[in-house]
């Protein structure tokens, strides 16, 4: 793995969240696999899919009847891999010929603590008030579009960050990199 | 009776009006100096309990550039009397029956007047509302929404870009049926439509509790000087690090200044008048009250009125 670049401030995010996508390639029947494994939730009218959860890693995966398959929860891309492995096997020893085809990480949820109160009126009003939407009467934090990288960060007056939406996660270390001195700006 | 300059005594004279014939006639040597003077008062009054057979208006409302045609609005009326031959009474029905491509948008534009109404509101925001909606009317993602939070949510933008914002709360309250979230979501598109539309013009201001103060004050009836100690309270705590909605804050500055004042209002009345629920003015007033002595200005209370303010 590359180096990771920090900037002058040494704090880097961290991962909380990562949804995984992976195609295993042969139709399924859902009422099969919801009645022979006991980790699985499938109420068809409330949503058309198998909910199914492993302990380790501690991860969800939504199985479709096509074959694909949605795996949330991981803390790396590792993790999620290995994850989605699993959840293949698990589909495997049922008796379906999946497969692993495209896996892809589709969104990293990655949150941070800058240290220092940040105004978000004054933030809003500048001319990063293009990409802000700060409303106080419906969310406390400011919703930060970023075009590049394209994702978006909440940012909170006690100074946690959100940033959600990235695919790498080089995405979103360069994003804190370019919100950081922004926000060093309207420290409290 | 004036005094106007006679042609013929060939000097100011005592001059008459006459109505009746409209002429205006020297009181000296009887010469008409105006014949067929127009009458510029009204033709006719009209009264509230009167029947509206007779109306006799000649013109309609005002020309709407917003609707496709102007606003023209000419109709067959039925015959009085006997309805006689099956033309002249169908003809009526049938115009209506056509398609009027502004149907849709008449409507819309009447509930955002009743709804404009109902809080007050001047014709100004009303009709900066009505070209909001106009320009995201009809599109297709909005079709999916509540018609009427799409409404609420112009007459939100329309009260904030004329700087006299309203909360979502009490747009709520007027707005039939639609909720604060619905209201938020539909106002968030419509200002993503209005940027790709106007290229980056929306600019919106963040609201601030001094914005809100004065309407609140009112409506619980406080005296000036209690207004203008809350306004001053309100300035000097937007420095203050207090994690709350302004709203919030207004209601607890407000509800201190009348702790502090002979006039208490109660937590409930507080509530009512400003949306807050009251356990959150409580919790606001707990973060404020530390710093009571920086906000309230010394001219309004003295050190020992803030002690007897009751600690949360």
């Amino acid at each position: 793995m590359a180096a990771r670049r920090n900037n002058p401030s040494g704090i880097v995010p961290t991962i909380q969240n990562i949804v995984s996508t992976v195609d295993l390639d042969c139709v399924l029947d859902l009422n099969h696999i919801a009645q022979h494994s006991r980790n699985s939730e499938y109420f068809p009218k409330r949503f058309s899919a198998v909910i199914m959860r492993i302990k380790d890693p501690k991860t969800t995966a939504l199985i479709f009847a096509s074959g694909k398959m949605v795996c949330t929860g991981a803390k790396t891309e590792a993790q999620s891999k290995l994850a989605a492995r699993k959840f293949e096997r698990i589909i495997q020893k049922l008796g379906f010929p999946a497969k692993f085809r495209d896996f892809r990480i589709q969104n990293i949820v990655a949150s941070c603590d800058v240290q220092f109160t940040i105004r978000l009126e004054k933030f809003a009003c500048t001319s990063h008030g293009a990409f802000s939407t700060y409303e106080p009467e419906l969310f406390p934090g400011l919703i930060y579009r970023m075009k590049q990288p394209k994702l978006v960060l909440l940012i909170f007056v006690s100074g946690n960050v959100v940033i959600a939406g990235a695919k790498k996660r080089d995405d979103f270390y360069t994003a804190f990199d370019n919100i950081y001195p922004v926000l060093a700006e309207f420290k409290k | 009776m004036a005094d106007t300059y006679c042609p013929d005594c060939k000097r100011p004279t005592e001059v008459v009006f006459d109505h009746s014939a409209g002429d205006t006639v020297c009181s000296e040597c009887g010469l008409v100096l105006e014949a067929h003077s127009i009458d510029e008062t009204s033709e006719w009054r009209t009264f509230a309990n009167e029947s509206t057979d007779n109306d006799p208006v000649r013109v309609g409302g005002p020309s709407n550039p917003l609707l496709a045609d102007g606003g023209l609005s000419t109709v067959i009326s039925k015959p009085t009397g006997a309805s006689g031959d099956f033309l002249t009474t169908s003809l009526g029905r049938w115009q209506n029956r056509g398609s009027n491509p502004d149907r849709s948008l008449i409507q819309a534009f009447k509930t955002i007047a009743t709804m404009s109404d109902r809080l007050g509101l001047v014709a100004t925001i009303k009709d900066r509302a009505n070209e909001i909606y106009k320009k995201v009317e009809d599109q297709k993602p909005l079709r999916g929404r509540n018609q009427d939070a799409i409404l609420a949510a112009c007459l939100y933008i329309a009260c904030r870009q004329e700087d006299k914002p309203r909360t979502v709360k009490e747009i709520c309250s007027v707005a039939n049926g639609a909720t604060k979230k619905e209201i938020g979501r539909a106002k968030e598109y419509i200002v993503k439509q209005l940027e790709v539309e106007l290229g980056q013009s929306m600019e919106m201001g963040t609201i601030h509790a001094g914005d809100f103060l004065r309407r609140f004050c009112s409506h619980l009836g406080m005296n000036n000087q209690a207004v203008k100690a809350a306004q001053e309270a309100v300035q000097k705590s937007e420095e203050l690090d207090i994690r709350r909605s302004p709203i919030s804050i207004a209601a607890a500055i407000i509800y201190i200044i009348t702790q502090l004042s002979e006039d208490k209002k109660l937590l409930k009345d507080i509530s009512l008048s400003t949306g807050v629920a009251e356990g959150t003015i409580r919790n606001s007033y707990k973060d404020l009250y530390p710093y009571a002595a920086r906000i309230i200005p010394s001219w309004y209370a003295k050190e020992d009125d803030l002690k007897n303010l009751c600690s949360p």
